[in-house]
């Protein structure tokens, strides 16, 4: 008996095999089927558990000895956890990396958004612009902070000097505290604006332009359009595009390090700055994953706040 | 019987080759610590790696590379081969690979790794290299104090190759257009940098911004030349001395007055070296390497005298950079004797003129082709005999300096004195908390 192809996928799902036509279909048990997908799946989730568990199990266990990157060291508890949540250069790296999280993620998100709303419109060299505004995002991050550092850095570089002639004095952009969280955020929004960009305008060019003439005839305005269809409409896109942002953010290492090292008198120091210089300067393996291990925890939960916000949106 | 084909490959076989792929990486893996071992096993077979810091520019490298090449081992005892390691995360390099044993059987390397490695184990102690130097020679030609500071209650934990130091340079050029002596006390240091600082130039170069510990380091030289440092003599923590505030409340004066940029604070390794090259800066401290790092003054830069501190003292300090051997090599033999080779031609470095620092041999120091170069004879007769390690006042050195030199403990209090508005004692206090917690 002939099956049709629905029916065909219904029995591949159950683990029954399909014959051809005028031939008997050879029945399977249902555990058997589970059974070679299990063996099929298998390396590859061996693959993934050698790849992402053994480190995290590894960092799990010098998270409570003290030791070096070497040797695991006498266990200790969760004295090294202990002692993290005591120092203040913790909290103040906390501090640092919430502000440089939201700064990042919804900076980058409305220059990216704008961007993508102004490129949709037909302008002349529209796709050299696109090109040229994907710059930041396509440059080695080492590249810009070298360029950054020269546009900022010393007395004569180009800003401190704009800003000595428009007559605001000495601006200590890198050597002020507040100066320079303030300059390694404009860094970030600058170097990730791009990829909002980019993922804004994916979302846009599903829009059907019929939903927006509708809108018109309806007498929507400009706003109420942007409002009731844009945003909802590419709502899914945006909570994955700051899901992604805030895990780009909270795990960026080279945008502070290489432009700050983490100071002034570690006021751009965030948490993964401070994992790495407690493991790599002090040698403090211990507190140092300890760190990354309490980052992890709260990467996580924002994740999964921010992915069942994409659920509700996708049941509405 | 199952019927099932695809292509030829039978569902069993496919499963077959999956798992085969899945086996191939985790044998690899397990084979990476199984070849350290049948090697070590063998004793003269396999290759010695020799890991090299880029200690200068690329050409050193390239020198580098030529010189192990060159090295013919006597009997079965291995060859050797070139690796350069960068000195990003190279701390990270070195744990992992010799966590899994993969690491250098030879390398140079940070100041105090030596001491680090040592602690975990993964170090081979050099007496026997120290005893084929006595032997040839060689030993008595190191230059005074260097080759002490290698020695533990363990034995010799490397052999040093080079020294690294940080020397008061000055722009003569600026310094005589402007009318101004060069300065030999703090006091005169101190009214120089206010001249310097109506000129626009300035009369202490320093930066401490991402990446460059230059700034901690003149912190450092500044307590030993005024007879203090970072440690008592037992090698314990001791930042908050008389000495040492008074050294530093004259660093804290510098910047109030201005005569250190506030800017400092922030100026990477680069930043610094375009003052000089620009003819932005007169006077500080560098490296001995300065002149390569500002070739467009370069012909107007010149070692200084060592400065006397208010109380009469001088000092400096210095990082004795060495050759470390490691317990994991083909065979410890092997690695002697290529230490040895390297040793007795380090010369080759100065006499292709490729090396930025000073060498530990008298005989390297008083080759024409180290010597012809003025600058580089006042740091060997002036500022070496006085200058002092990072564990002043103690002598030796130990594995915690390197949480020490580079550690967030000194780097903030470098930055916190370079912004000014804080006082000596209180941030020496901070100073000696944080190194106790990272200095066990």
């Amino acid at each position: 008996m002939a099956t049709t192809g629905l029916n065909r996928l219904r029995l591949a799902r159950a683990g029954v095999g399909v014959a051809g036509a005028g031939r008997t279909g050879v029945r399977r048990s249902p555990n058997r089927g589970a059974f070679t997908l299990l063996v099929l799946i298998a390396p590859s989730v061996l693959l993934l558990v050698l790849i992402n568990a053994y480190p995290l199990v590894y960092g799990a266990i010098q998270s409570i000895h003290r030791g070096t990157l070497i040797t695991t060291g006498p266990l200790v508890g969760l004295e090294n956890y202990t002692d993290v949540l005591a120092d203040p250069r913790f909290w103040k790296a906390t501090v640092f990396t919430l502000v440089f999280t939201l700064v990042g993620v919804f900076g980058s998100w409305v220059i990216g958004l704008t961007l993508a709303l102004l490129l949709r419109t037909k302008v002349p060299g529209g796709p050299v612009f696109k090109v040229l505004l994907m710059t930041p995002w396509v440059v080695p991050i080492v590249v810009s902070s070298t360029a950054w550092n020269w546009l900022v850095a010393a007395p004569d570089s180009p800003l401190p000097t704009l800003t000595r002639w428009l007559g605001f004095g000495d601006a200590l952009f890198l050597a002020d505290p507040t100066l320079a969280a303030i300059t390694v955020c404009v860094f970030k929004v600058w170097v990730s604006f791009p990829f909002m960009m980019l993922m804004t305008s994916a979302a846009l060019a599903s829009v059907d332009e019929g939903v927006y003439e509708a809108a018109s005839i309806d007498g929507a305005g400009s706003r109420q359009k942007f409002t009731h269809i844009t945003l909802p409409l590419i709502s899914r896109s945006t909570y994955i595009s700051w899901i992604l942002m805030t895990i780009f953010c909270v795990n960026d290492f080279p945008t502070i390090y290489l432009l700050t090292g983490g100071g002034p008198v570690d006021s751009t120091t965030s948490l993964i700055v401070l994992a790495y210089r407690t493991v790599f300067q002090d040698f403090q393996t211990g507190p140092g994953v300890a760190i990354a291990f309490i980052m992890t925890i709260a990467l996580v939960a924002v994740s999964t706040v921010l992915y069942r916000q994409i659920r509700k949106v996708e049941i509405a | 019987m199952s019927t099932a084909k695809s292509g030829g490959v039978t569902r069993r076989g496919f499963l077959g080759l999956a798992g085969a792929a899945l086996a191939a990486p985790a044998l690899a893996a397990c084979n990476v610590s199984g070849n350290s071992g049948t090697s070590n096993a063998a004793g003269g077979g396999g290759t010695l790696k020799f890991w090299d810091m880029p200690w200068g520019q690329p050409a050193y490298n390239d020198a580098g590379k030529k010189l192990v090449e060159a090295y013919a081992p006597s009997g079965e005892l291995p060859k050797a081969s070139y690796q350069v390691i960068q000195w990003n995360n190279f701390y990270q390099t070195f744990s992992s690979a010799i966590a899994s044993g993969s690491g250098p059987a030879v390398s140079s390397g940070a100041g105090f790794q030596a001491f680090q490695f040592a602690e975990q184990g993964a170090i081979a102690y050099a007496d026997n290299v120290i005893e084929a130097l006595k032997k040839d020679g060689t030993y008595d030609d190191f230059l005074p104090n260097v080759l002490d500071s290698m020695k533990t209650s363990a034995g010799y934990v490397a052999v040093p190759w080079q020294l690294d130091m940080r020397i008061l340079w000055y722009n003569k050029a600026i310094l005589d257009q402007a009318g101004l002596k060069l300065p030999t006390t703090w006091d005169e240091l101190h009214t120089t940098g206010v001249a310097l600082r109506k000129l626009g130039i300035s009369g202490f170069a320093i930066g401490s911004g991402a990446g460059n510990p230059m700034g901690s380091h003149v912190m450092v030289a500044m307590m030993i030349n005024n007879g203090g440092g970072l440690f008592d003599p037992d090698g314990k923590p001791d930042c908050v001395t008389d000495v040492n505030v008074e050294a530093i409340e004259f660093l804290l004066e510098l910047v109030n007055e201005g005569i250190i940029d506030k800017g400092s604070v922030s100026f990477t390794i680069d930043n610094v070296s375009g003052l000089w090259n620009t003819g932005k800066a007169a006077i500080g401290f560098y490296s001995p390497g300065l002149t390569g790092a500002a070739p467009k003054t370069a012909a107007n830069l010149v070692v200084a005298d060592p400065l006397t501190g208010p109380r009469g003292g001088k000092g400096a300090v210095n990082f004795v950079n060495n050759l470390m051997m490691y317990k994991d090599t083909p065979s410890q033999q092997g690695s002697e004797e290529f230490l040895q080779y390297y040793l007795r031609n380090l010369h080759t470095y100065w006499d292709n003129k490729v090396a930025s620092s000073i060498p530990v041999l008298k005989s390297i120091a008083d080759s024409p082709a180290f010597s012809a170069d003025p600058n580089n004879t006042k740091i060997v007769k002036e500022w070496q005999p006085i200058s002092k390690n990072y564990a002043a006042t103690g002598s030796t050195l130990f594995a915690g300096l390197a949480a020490v030199d580079g550690g967030q403990a000194l780097s903030q209090f470098t930055q916190t004195i370079l912004r000014g508005g804080t006082d000596a004692r209180s941030a020496l206090t901070t100073l000696q908390k944080g190194i106790e917690a990272v200095v066990q």
